[in-house]
């Protein structure tokens, strides 16, 4: 159906957001090399991009979702950037309530707390029980409920629970029902409920009429990040249903129970906070790709684009949450949003493994109004590799099948088959292959084309905190970096296990992790070395030729 | 229903070329994707001529005579993907439940007294939200199981409301099967067998009692249906008619000692 794809050109602001227009004169002057201009930085396409241009999650936050937070002013390791229109959002008042609240994020006090007690709860305060009333009557698992390190709920403006992260919804209904009597309380007078600070927990509100988006989080993370992932599992919850059918239903019926259209769906939406808290994509806002030789993708592209079908408007070959090839429709693009949210889908069930499946998706950064058709297999069943075609037409699944069989015969006959088998052998590669001593993990995102590159979280980094406590880090200096009232453009952290340096350009981002005997001059000139290292590689690393039917 | 609404709307006019299978399947295609729309008149006899031709190669790589689709509907949970498992693959799913999503589309050849037949088996999510898309798929079906849960008396319950949904979407011949699935499950079993005979009966549907976990007569279910079929399409003038019903009474195995 065609009228389910519109143009959305409108995406595509020049300048959108909050970085400045060029980075030649934000650079600071001991800036490690000259600042690149947008879309000659390591890993930019040739060809223009693959996605709705997109810098992080500004995108999220605004304008759409135009009261990005605004954090009190915390002290500052580096320059400020140029004033922003962001800036005179901060005149709302319901943020200057919010900054009363707001207790200043000093992270290595904050890590001295979390190392000397990991494990303890933090007491339980008489503030918090009164903002989480009504779990004393939850069962045993009390305590156990109480431990997890966020909580996540969604409920209908009626109050009704429509998704809990942990615990039945049923039981937390009358949870939920006070965190409506919160939000309803501001509304009132006029006001926006955005977050609740207290004994280390944050509880992150996110309106999105009919529903209501609660976090409560005792993680590093930034107000604005929680309020980020919320967004998420608001769009999970648009890609299961369309926002057309969700504000229809809640129009008909305010009361409704919209956990009986979501029925099954609580696994998919699981999964999400799951990659959230693992995988840097969804910090990032970006797409990170199966290093593959040039030559190889470009097969696999050409066979992608030779099996298109009228009705297809995106192909996708992916990896374990790695992109292998991705073709579209010429205009449309996707927004990596859309496509963190099908990867979240293929990676939450293992029904795909066999058979065919074809399932109705709304791709609500795409058009949220309305179904596209997925059709979703592995080419093999031992082979890590899913091909995900989108189409307008619902009738169109044998079409579409058809593409999966002449896509399947383009390859065998190109033989690129075992080149394909054997980079899925090795999905990540080793930080070690850059060659710098000191360099533990980064993470290098080219801002124009959507993508990103990071090695594999490797010793000292072993065990699955000790991951988190990294890709905790990189949260808090992206938090830094990305403050929407102080965003920052060079971070040097100084940490007791490792030091990191942040660097934001207009054209890229970058977030190196080092040994912590390194000096700074030791970690400017490694990153020298690594955007040479980039740049070489990047055909590897990145799609460079985004292909369109 | 609003929901429903909504999202039909969108179903508007369907091409009716959508459903055809891959044109590689040479002569066996006719029997896939016979003319729509005119459901009073029965298509599938037409596909006689399929058999009397060179046999056509499946996307597995299987010879066959004669395709049909198959779909399993039925709520939720009640096991249809695991039937589906154990007649395709001859396993049981154990562990966690997975919920399909959308539709999921299966290839299986029987023989059927020597002919070889392929069913294509659509398994559906029993979930509200996906109706709208197996509603799609109900026109082209040749034969529907309709399962419920022994131990889920809502699945029973709901079967009546399928019932009326099949009969709203599908086509008038389509082949029909109830089956009342987790017979393994005797201690849990809340929906008696009688029950199921009774609606079965009323509705005038072929009924049995099926186990995804022990294989209870899952192999049964499809063969039966291939039968059915096989012998609408291929009708020789002399052979006697094959009655469903009577197959499936003569060759239903009961899920306790006493064996029917």
């Amino acid at each position: 159906m065609a009228a389910d794809v519109h143009k959305k050109k409108g995406w595509e602001v020049p300048n959108g957001s909050l970085a400045p227009g060029d980075g030649q004169h934000t650079e600071r002057s001991e800036s490690p090399t000259p600042g690149l201009a947008q879309g000659t930085e390591p890993g930019a396409g040739q060809e223009g991009a693959m996605f709705v241009h997109t810098r992080s999650y500004e995108d999220l936050t605004s304008p759409e979702d135009g009261a990005a937070a605004a954090r009190s002013p915390e002290e500052r390791r580096g320059e400020p950037a140029e004033p922003s229109s962001m800036e005179q959002i901060s005149k709302d008042f319901s943020e200057l309530s919010t900054q009363l609240t707001g207790m200043a994020l000093d992270l290595e006090e904050e890590m001295r707390q979390s190392k000397e007690g990991k494990l303890e709860p933090s007491p339980q305060t008489t503030r918090r029980d009164s903002v989480l009333s009504g779990k004393e009557e939850e069962d045993v698992t009390m305590d156990a409920w109480r431990m997890h390190r966020k909580h996540v709920f969604v409920l209908s403006e009626a109050g009704k629970p429509v998704y809990s992260r942990y615990g039945s919804e049923e039981a937390l209904s009358s949870t939920m029902g006070v965190m409506m009597a919160l939000v309803s309380f501001l509304e009132a007078e006029k006001n926006a409920i955005r977050s609740i600070h207290a004994d280390g927990y944050k509880v992150v509100f996110v309106r999105r009429s009919p529903l209501v988006l609660v976090a409560v989080a005792r993680t590093r993370q930034s107000e604005q990040e929680i309020a980020h992932e919320l967004l998420y599992i608001y769009y999970q919850i648009l890609s299961l249903l369309t926002w057309t059918q969700l504000n229809h239903i809640f129009q008909q019926k305010q009361n409704y129970d919209l956990r009986r259209l979501l029925a099954g769906s609580e696994r998919i939406t699981d999964n999400l906070l799951d990659l959230m808290a693992h995988d840097p994509s969804f910090l990032m806002g970006a797409v990170r790709c199966l290093p593959l030789a040039a030559s190889v993708r470009d097969a696999v592209s050409t066979s992608l684009q030779q099996a298109k079908a009228k009705s297809l408007v995106f192909s996708i070959l992916l990896s374990g949450n790695q992109l292998v090839s991705l073709v579209r429709k010429k205009d449309q693009f996707l927004h990596p949003i859309d496509l963190h949210l099908l990867f979240n889908l293929i990676s939450s069930s293992s029904s795909f493994r066999e058979g065919e499946a074809w399932t109705p998706i709304c791709l609500p950064k795409f058009n949220s109004s309305g179904f596209f058709h997925a059709h979703i297999s592995y080419l093999e069943q031992e082979m890590d590799l899913c091909l995900l075609l989108v189409s307008t037409d619902r009738e169109d699944f044998f079409t579409v099948s058809d593409c999966k069989r002449r896509f399947q015969e383009r390859l065998r006959r190109r033989g690129v088959h075992h080149a394909l088998q054997e980079a899925l052998r090795t999905p990540f590669y080793s930080v070690a292959q850059v060659g710098i001593p000191d360099l533990r993990h980064f993470i290098y995102k080219s801002k124009s084309s959507g993508l990103f590159t990071s090695p594999k979280i490797e010793a000292p980094y072993v065990r699955e905190e000790e991951k988190e406590r990294l890709l905790g880090l990189y949260q808090y200096l992206h938090s830094r970096a990305h403050n929407s009232s102080r965003p920052l453009k060079n971070i040097y952290f100084t940490g007791p296990r490792e030091n990191l340096l942040a660097w934001v350009t207009s054209a890229f981002e970058l977030y190196i992790c080092y040994s912590p005997l390194g000096t700074k001059a030791g970690a400017i000139s490694a990153v020298n070395k690594l955007m040479k290292w980039i740049r070489k590689e990047e055909d590897r690393l990145f799609i460079l030729t985004p292909q369109t039917y | 229903m609003s929901r429903k609404k909504a999202a039909r709307s969108k179903g508007g006019g369907a091409a009716p070329s959508a459903a055809l299978p891959p044109a590689a399947q040479g002569p066996g295609r006719a029997a896939a994707a016979g003319p729509r729309g005119s459901a009073t008149a029965p298509e599938l006899p037409r596909n006689g001529g399929a058999a009397a031709g060179r046999p056509s190669l499946s996307s597995s790589g299987e010879f066959y005579d004669l395709a049909f689709k198959v779909m399993l509907v039925g709520d939720s949970g009640v096991g249809k993907t695991c039937l589906l498992v154990r007649f395709k693959d001859g396993a049981f799913l154990a562990g966690s439940f997975i919920s399909t999503v959308g539709i999921d589309f299966r290839n299986k050849v029987l023989t059927v007294d020597g002919v070889k037949v392929k069913l294509q088996i659509w398994d559906t999510a029993g979930q509200e939200r996906f109706r709208s898309v197996t509603h799609a798929y109900y026109r082209d079906a040749h034969a529907l199981l309709l399962l419920y849960d022994v131990t889920n008396k809502a699945s029973f319950d709901n079967i009546q409301a399928w019932l009326t949904e099949i009969h709203e979407y599908a086509q008038q011949d389509v082949v029909l099967m109830l089956l009342g699935n987790k017979v393994d499950s005797a201690q849990d079993r809340v929906v008696k067998r009688e029950d199921g005979e009774k609606l079965a009966k009323e509705y005038g549907v072929p009924f049995m009692e099926t186990s995804a976990k022990s294989g209870l007569n899952v192999e049964l279910a499809f063969t039966a249906i291939a039968k059915e079929l096989k012998h609408r399409s291929m009708k020789l003038p002399n052979e006697p008619k094959f009655k469903l019903h009577d197959y499936v009474k003569k060759e239903v195995r009961g899920s306790g000692c006493c064996r029917s």
